[in-house]
């Protein structure tokens, strides 16, 4: 009896404890919830009406009908194609260029694997803005400005991805790939066969943040794209917004195309949280 | 052929070839970058036109550059309060989120996932909310609970802009650092907890002597990590104050973007990176030396 009361009394700690965590998470995503609301409202009555009302009435999609053609000379639909294109190449070259080599420094022997591995690791914790105007310039120097080459090459020489993976592998037992080895397998056989399945989660994870990185990424892009139609999705933001003069004049639209730019990460997010934490936790070993 | 080669350089070649699509990206894009940003900073240098080598002058020029050091100012302050605010704000989240509960999805998706959202849109979205007008959501409410009795222009002081820029930055970066705390946390074996709680210590001292010494190294990467993003600071003041009032919330790399991209003098923005660099190394090495004292003598306590 004395037992039962326990386990209740424990039961209703829980719940309350959750909804108060709950609530404080709904504060917390005020700012979203907001860009969603006011997405959803004309201009007019987003501005004007006091107080604040959190369901919009009547709820209009007019602002996400004016983004997906071009306003102000800027056409945010096709923005978020571009962002789409390039982050999907970013992530595929990416996990292309890095898997091989995660590979020779975590189960090959070469001459020069040690300053190798210490400068890639030691590159991490470079502020990026060290390779900002340097790279500006080899990228004119290439002919590359106001491409999508500009946007994923650069990314592509990044350690962090090539890092992660090897210490992924390294928690490969090497007895897997030992028969292989006996049975004459070339080493690009054992990598693809091998180990490529092995570590498919270290690869959706990194995948998953190289996409967002390139998704969410702006100074860089900012810099380096010059006319509208190559516009990414933030950059496009930034132009679309700043078009309509007053600051709040395009409050509706622009509030949609912010919430185009979050809904697909919130989606992520909910899928892949689980990888999106191993991927940070692996981010921290070894350092 | 083949064996005209020792078997160890055979190997060494073959792998190679495995690093090899790599490191040409390594090295066009991280490492030539390097280099070349070093002889930038000793030239005049701009898109068009010959670079005209000028030594040590712009270095010498930014070092004399008062508004340089403003922006400097402005960043350390930044990070001095920044970084260990969202550092702990990061610990409280994840101590929480590590508790029993029902449906910790949501908190999860609240508390973490604007981590991996793009600045700009929460940064207009959080512009829109700050806005001046009284229905404005921050003034609307704030009101309403009386902490303030006018509308506010949130930008229009310096104080109160940086107040925001922190609040905001928080905000948006901590859920990463949640993450790390979370599964830092969950690799506490619970008998510790038991066992100190036997020995009758309290939240607080369970949390010095048990949580604390556990996710130490986590914590020294997270506040390098920090560290680090402090000093790149620069889409919220873009997006938020374009540096106002008066140049009060000016950054270093908003700097660097000022000289070098607006103005195009590539040859000064590369000597000011290379500042930023210097910089960033030594509040690194204070801060991480700050910590491991900070946190030994917690320890021992």
């Amino acid at each position: 009896m004395n037992h039962k009361k326990k386990i209740r009394r424990s039961t209703i700690r829980k719940i309350i404890y959750s909804v108060v965590v709950w609530l404080i998470g709904i504060l917390w995503f005020v700012p979203i919830f907001w860009m969603l609301t006011t997405s959803l409202k004309p201009t007019t009555t987003a501005i004007t009406e006091n107080p604040p009302r959190w369901i919009p009435n009547p709820i209009t999609f007019d602002n996400y009908k004016a983004v997906a053609k071009a306003a102000g000379g800027i056409n945010v639909g096709r923005s978020v194609w571009n962002s789409l294109v390039v982050a999907v190449v970013a992530t595929i070259a990416g996990l292309l260029v890095s898997i091989p080599a995660a590979y020779a420094l975590a189960r090959l022997k070469f001459p020069g694997q040690k300053i190798i591995f210490w400068s890639y690791v030691a590159i991490l914790a470079f502020p990026s803005v060290l390779f900002l105007v340097p790279n500006f310039f080899i990228i004119n120097r290439l002919h590359l400005m106001n491409t999508f080459s500009a946007l994923i090459l650069p990314g592509l020489g990044g350690t962090f991805g090539v890092f992660m993976l090897r210490q992924y592998m390294l928690g490969i037992p090497r007895e897997l790939e030992e028969a292989a080895v006996i049975d004459g397998c070339s080493r690009f056989r054992i990598l693809t066969n091998i180990i490529v399945p092995l570590i498919r989660p270290a690869l959706v994870t990194l995948g998953i943040m190289t996409f967002l990185g390139s998704w969410n990424s702006f100074l860089w892009p900012l810099i380096v794209l010059t006319s509208s139609s190559k516009f990414t999705l933030p950059i496009a933001l930034v132009r679309f917004s700043a078009g309509w003069g007053d600051p709040y004049r395009g409050i509706g639209p622009s509030m949609a195309a912010a919430f185009i730019s979050v809904a697909p990460v919130l989606i992520i997010f909910v899928v892949f949280h689980r990888y999106l934490m191993r991927g940070v936790s692996l981010s921290s070993i070894g350092k | 052929m083949k064996s005209s080669l020792p078997k160890h350089v055979r190997k060494g070649v073959g792998a190679y070839l495995f690093l090899l699509p790599h490191l040409f990206f390594f090295a066009l894009f991280v490492a030539a970058p390097l280099i070349y940003g070093m002889i930038m900073s000793f030239h005049d240098w701009r898109l068009l036109g010959e670079p005209r080598f000028l030594g040590l002058e712009n270095f010498v020029r930014v070092w004399k550059d008062s508004r340089f050091w403003d922006t400097v100012k402005n960043t350390v302050i930044f990070a001095v309060i920044s970084v260990p605010t969202t550092v702990a704000l990061g610990i409280m989240l994840a101590l929480i989120l590590n508790q029993k509960m029902y449906g910790k999805l949501w908190p999860l998706v609240a508390f973490v996932s604007p981590a991996f959202f793009g600045s700009i849109g929460i940064l207009f979205s959080w512009d829109w909310i700050l806005g001046s007008q009284p229905a404005a959501l921050a003034n609307y409410y704030l009101q309403k609970i009386g902490l303030i009795n006018d509308p506010m222009s949130w930008f229009k002081s310096a104080t109160l802009a940086w107040t925001w820029i922190i609040i905001i930055t928080a905000w948006w970066i901590v859920g990463f650092s949640v993450l790390l705390y979370i599964g830092a946390l969950q690799r506490i074996p619970p008998e510790q907890y038991e066992a100190a709680k036997i020995d009758g210590a309290g939240p607080w001292k369970r949390f010095v002597n048990v949580t604390l010494p556990w996710i130490r190294n986590v914590m020294f990467f997270d506040v390098a990590r920090h560290v680090l993003l402090a000093f790149g600071l620069f889409d919220q003041v873009y997006i938020l104050t374009a540096g106002g009032p008066a140049g009060s919330t000016r950054t270093m790399v908003y700097y660097l973007y000022l000289v070098g991209f607006e103005r195009q003098q590539l040859g000064r923005a590369a000597a000011i990176s290379w500042y930023i660099f210097m910089i960033v190394i030594i509040f690194g090495l204070i801060q991480l030396a700050l910590l491991t004292q900070s946190v030994r003598s917690a320890e021992v306590e």
